[in-house]
């Protein structure tokens, strides 16, 4: 038999045994996420009663027995931050006693393990591990810019490290054998009455909480519950950054990337946003999905204002190679960049990073259009690309073997 | 130039060209187009859960929850990476999920190869003996790399790029691999 036919032979029999169920699959695909991170904090007064309910049936309950309260005593409280913001209230003995969603975001991400109730009882460490599973999977750790925060509050200042450090390696491990890149973000945090409560009110977690009032000891004109509705990622910037102002945030520089492009009426556009408070000027990065492509957008993040990308791409797309025509004319500072450049090049060749050799990466002015000329050798393949450094849409792609 | 001019993609451009499509429908909730991509690639999406969780009933479940992760994630698809990769690499994602949750709850000694599933799939008597005899005969990683080449198509390069392995790596192992199960298949004689 030859090689091939064998193939063959392998492939109609993994035909035959892989799953059929369309409508398996169907009936679990219902509730549609949004990929614009909502960061929805309803403002609900029944939350705090009924968490002091709750707080005064479980001092109640407590009562029990010393040997009861002792392993079900809150020694520390964990809590992780990306735009979900979860709490985990641990004992001594660093088992999970209360696993709670604090927003919205939150929900989804606890959702297959029952809200968080499966987390009960587990290690500390095993928690955190599934929660950042589902963070990766749900996509919120994607970006290289993306951040996630490790707070962690107790009274003894040694625990607090040590739990740290355990956590920090857990999740690092979790990011490294997983795609995501984020970064991690830790702190560890003495208990505080009024940042509690500061955090509650705005349903976040104190650890989140503790970052808003960093940002606002830099600028004391903004505002905690504006503040509060932002990203780890966005206040770390931000607080990086020296909080100049008041970002308008992902909802809103989307909002103003699809006006500018005049799909906000299309249900079919999604966006994905990615704040780069970090850069100069300080912006969002927002690409919207539509039918047709890809457009991606810069809004300036204090004004609103749309830096540049493609205007009403509804006239653009009936006029045949609309996406490879120069995006905007006021562009000149702001593009992909090279990092970005080398990315798009490299996922399109299907060649990961550290295959790669004899990079070069050039900027182009091509007939009044900003290109970046990337040219790179793997597998005994030599790879080379044009790239609209506006839009980072592929103008040219040749691959040849390399001799 | 003298040199050859080759297409970046394993898949013809046509076929890549659609499930982009689909892909972005997908994106825009379209749940016809989830059907269909589930149609077209869900023996590939299998046989690389298969090669990872080496029993038939969980690759089954595995496969179903890679196109449930694809419909709440189909926005993040770039448009300029290959479709198929993208599919393959959440599945790749979820299977060391799931192996890595395994090993916490219980050191799960080395799992028996068993490719065939409980219900009964119209499989002959050969492709029995192909996918639970000569399948088992390789080492985890010659069985994917195999799979991968069988069922979707993949570039030797593009399996390597999936799978993390330097391509003389993935070169090697396949060539071993398919005279491992050809003296399986054929006896001795067949070198």
């Amino acid at each position: 038999m030859t090689n091939e036919k064998m193939e063959q032979r392998l492939a109609a029999a993994l035909e035959k045994t892989a799953p059929d169920d369309v409508s398996g699959v169907l009936s679990r695909c219902e509730a549609r996420k949004g990929t614009v991170i909502n960061m929805k904090t309803k403002k609900t007064t029944k939350r705090s009663w009924t968490s002091l309910i709750a707080a005064c049936l479980a001092v109640m309950l407590l009562g029990g027995g010393l040997f009861y309260q002792r392993a079900n005593a809150v020694a520390s409280v964990v809590s992780l931050d990306v735009n979900p913001s979860i709490e985990l209230k641990v004992n001594r003995s660093e088992k999970v006693l209360v696993c709670t969603p604090l927003n919205e975001d939150a929900k989804a991400i606890l959702a297959d393990m029952s809200n968080g109730a499966d987390l009960k009882g587990a290690k500390l460490d095993v928690a955190v591990n599934a929660i950042v599973g589902s963070l990766v999977r749900n996509g919120y750790l994607d970006s290289i810019s993306s951040a996630i925060m490790i707070s962690v509050e107790d009274k003894d200042a040694a625990r607090a490290e040590k739990l740290q450090r355990e956590l920090t390696s857990a999740v690092d491990g979790v990011l490294q054998t997983s795609e995501a890149k984020a970064a991690v973000l830790t702190q560890t945090l003495t208990q505080d009455a009024a940042r509690e409560q500061q955090a509650r009110e705005n349903n976040i977690s104190t650890g989140k909480a503790a970052l808003v009032n960093r940002v606002l000891a830099l600028n004391a004109t903004l505002k905690f519950d504006a503040l509060a509705k932002l990203s780890v990622e966005e206040l770390k910037d931000l607080a990086e950054a020296g909080a100049p102002a008041m970002p308008i945030g992902k909802d809103a520089a989307a909002y103003a990337a699809e006006q500018y492009a005049g799909t906000t009426a299309l249900d079919s556009v999604t966006a994905e946003v990615d704040p780069e408070l970090d850069e100069s000027p300080a912006h969002y990065e927002v690409e919207l999905h539509t039918a047709w492509g890809e457009f991606e957008y810069l809004v300036d993040a204090y004004t609103g204002k749309v830096l540049s990308g493609q205007k009403d791409l509804l006239a653009a797309a009936s006029t045949p190679n609309a996406t490879t025509k120069p995006a905007a004319p006021s562009e000149a500072a702001q593009n992909i960049g090279h990092a970005k450049a080398k990315s798009i090049a490299l996922n399109h060749a299907g060649v990961s990073e550290n295959e790669a050799y004899d990079m070069e990466i050039e900027l182009d002015d091509e007939d009044g259009t900003l290109v970046y000329e990337v040219e790179f050798k793997s597998g005994g393949m030599e790879y080379s690309y044009e790239i609209n450094a506006a839009s980072g849409a592929i103008l040219k792609h040749e691959a040849e073997i390399d001799d | 130039m003298l040199s050859m001019l080759m297409t970046t993609e394993y898949a013809p451009a046509e076929e890549r060209r659609e499930l982009r499509q689909l892909l972005l429908r997908v994106a825009g909730g379209d749940r016809d187009a989830l059907a269909e991509l589930y149609q077209r690639t869900r023996s590939a999406v299998y046989g690389l859960a298969l090669s990872y969780l080496k029993n038939a009933h969980d690759a089954q479940d595995l496969t179903q929850d890679v196109y449930v992760q694809v419909w709440d994630c189909a926005a993040q698809y770039r448009s300029t990476g290959s479709p198929m990769g993208w599919l393959l690499t959440i599945c790749r994602n979820l299977c060391l999920m799931r192996l890595r949750r395994e090993e916490r709850h219980a050191a799960l000694s080395e799992e028996e190869w068993d490719a065939i599933p409980a219900q009964e799939c119209g499989l002959n008597a050969d492709e029995r003996t192909l996918l639970q005899g000569a399948l088992a005969s390789l080492a985890d990683e010659e069985r994917r790399i195999v799979l991968l080449h069988a069922v979707t198509g993949m570039k030797h390069r593009e399996i390597a790029a999936l799978l993390e392995l330097p391509l003389p790596t993935v070169l090697s192992k396949y060539h071993r691999a398919l005279k491992k199960m050809r003296i399986f298949l054929e006896g001795d004689d067949a070198r």
